[in-house]
């Protein structure tokens, strides 16, 4: 069974967001995600500086098999990436919302029309 | 029309498999992972359920003759408990399929084509076999295929069913053969049998520590030693040569597709290269590749290889090996060159 933190907000297309103190917004993908992709071995992320509409594909994850686009939960400009992630890929398997965190956003606009955890559990169950 | 499954599903399913369809059988495409599963075929043991693959026995008096005719090999060369890798060729020399001929006797030979390909081998001899005093049989919703494979492969059959094979032969036992051929490069065999008695064979190599594989880490596999897919490497439109499989042919006979061959053999055309990429990033199947800028061809197969950490594949060029190329990837132009194969 997927883990769902109640703290994080969710896209119907598996990215979960977190709205910090300091009101950017950290974006990854869910444990369902991770497990439905299965071992992430290339992760491609997005310049820092770059700007996304909410919605456009800003990174992509793949695995042996396929590739998966990762969209922008929030419109805005990325002001950091993971970049442990080119090293050690697998580190979005073994901890999705910790270690496997992938960009942050500094938004342009209010964080919404995300689930919660518990929307978010109805669209994957 | 739902798709076909083998006795062992339910054995995938507990298992932690996830399942796709393939040639329309849900099969498994891997379990715990495609990198853990291709670690154990080439580091220890690993076993695939391939039951979805085919099973024609020709038997009669001009059996040798008939498949002679129908494949690049001329079986005469064969004696009883040989295996052969062999192409089945239309009229224009084009690989309807590739597969293994056993020799269980003379008169007694079991192919083995892949599982899309069934019907049309069998439909295809059918056709071809007027002229020969044989029978033909498809055989394939009764029999199981286990793939054992691994360093540690040998030492499991000899505990499990206290017998060894060397590459490229057979051993039977009533109904059950036992192959020293595989798809992953490394040593073992493939166990063919009555459909009833798979599942005692799979639980009891897993117990011995088998690691169940899926068909993800089976194409990694295969990937790695140049072995061709079907249906993918070759699509129908490709000959032998093109593969640059040319040593299953022998040229001292005279078999369905030879004549066409012959017309191309010394003209340039196109081959099957390994291709590989130098920087990171991870090619697939239909990706276009690039020689001093301008498209010249696509990619047939294309995966990460575990073992490497590189991009690797393969496609039909005119190139040389060493030559430098491009392949891109969603609108980026990774770097590589054309390599002779296996990659490893």
């Amino acid at each position: 069974m997927s883990e769902i933190p109640d703290n994080l907000s969710y896209t119907k297309d598996h990215e979960w967001a977190d709205l910090q103190d300091d009101g950017k917004v950290r974006v990854g993908i869910t444990d369902h995600a991770q497990d439905a992709l299965s071992d992430v071995v290339f992760v491609e992320l997005p310049d820092v500086g770059s700007k996304f509409v909410k919605g456009d594909a800003m990174a992509v994850a793949e695995s042996v098999k396929a590739a998966s686009d990762i969209y922008a939960p929030v419109s805005g400009k990325i002001v950091s990436i993971n970049d442990k992630l080119e090293e050690s890929p697998e580190l979005i398997n073994e901890s999705p919302y910790d270690f496997g965190w992938m960009v942050v956003i500094e938004p342009e606009e209010k964080l919404e029309g995300l689930l919660d955890s518990n929307s978010y559990r109805e669209v994957i169950d | 029309m739902s798709n076909k499954r083998t006795p062992l599903f339910n054995h995938h399913q507990s298992s932690g498999a996830k399942i796709v369809d393939f040639a329309g059988w849900d099969m498994p495409i891997q379990y715990s992972g495609i990198l853990a599963e291709h670690k154990a075929v080439r580091e220890n043991v690993g076993i695939f359920d391939v039951s979805h693959m085919g099973q024609i026995f020709v038997t009669g008096p001009e059996t040798v003759e008939f498949l002679s005719h129908v494949t690049t090999w001329d079986m005469k060369r064969q004696t009883k408990g040989d295996c052969r890798y062999c192409h089945i060729l239309d009229e224009e020399g084009h690989i309807i399929d590739d597969t293994i001929a056993y020799t269980l006797s003379d008169e007694k030979y079991m192919l083995v084509p892949n599982a899309s390909k069934v019907d049309d081998i069998y439909d295809w001899f059918l056709s071809n076999s007027n002229n020969f005093k044989v029978n033909i049989d498809n055989l394939s919703e009764n029999y199981f295929c286990l793939a054992l494979q691994g360093p540690e492969a040998p030492r499991l059959l000899g505990q499990h069913l206290n017998t060894s094979v060397g590459s490229f032969q057979l051993v039977s036992d009533g109904e059950t053969i036992v192959s020293g051929t595989g798809y992953t490069g490394e040593k073992g065999c493939e166990i063919i049998g009555p459909l009833n008695e798979v599942v005692t064979h799979w639980e009891a190599l897993l117990e011995m520590g088998a690691v169940p594989v899926g068909l993800g880490a089976r194409d990694t596999l295969r990937l790695e030693k140049g072995y061709l897919l079907s249906g993918q490497d070759f699509d129908g439109t490709q000959t032998t040569l093109e593969t640059g499989y040319s040593w299953v042919i022998d040229w001292n006979h005279d078999f369905i597709g030879k004549e066409a061959l012959l017309k191309i053999k010394n003209t340039n055309y196109s081959k099957l290269c390994g291709i590989l990429i130098e920087e990171r990033g991870i090619i697939r199947p239909g990706n276009e590749l690039s020689y001093e800028g301008n498209p010249i061809s696509k990619l047939t197969s294309g995966t990460l290889s575990p073992t490497l950490r590189r991009g690797i594949g393969m496609a039909y060029t005119e190139l040389g090996i060493n030559d430098s190329i491009t392949v891109k990837v969603r609108g980026n132009n990774l770097n590589g060159r054309v390599v002779r194969m296996p990659f490893l």
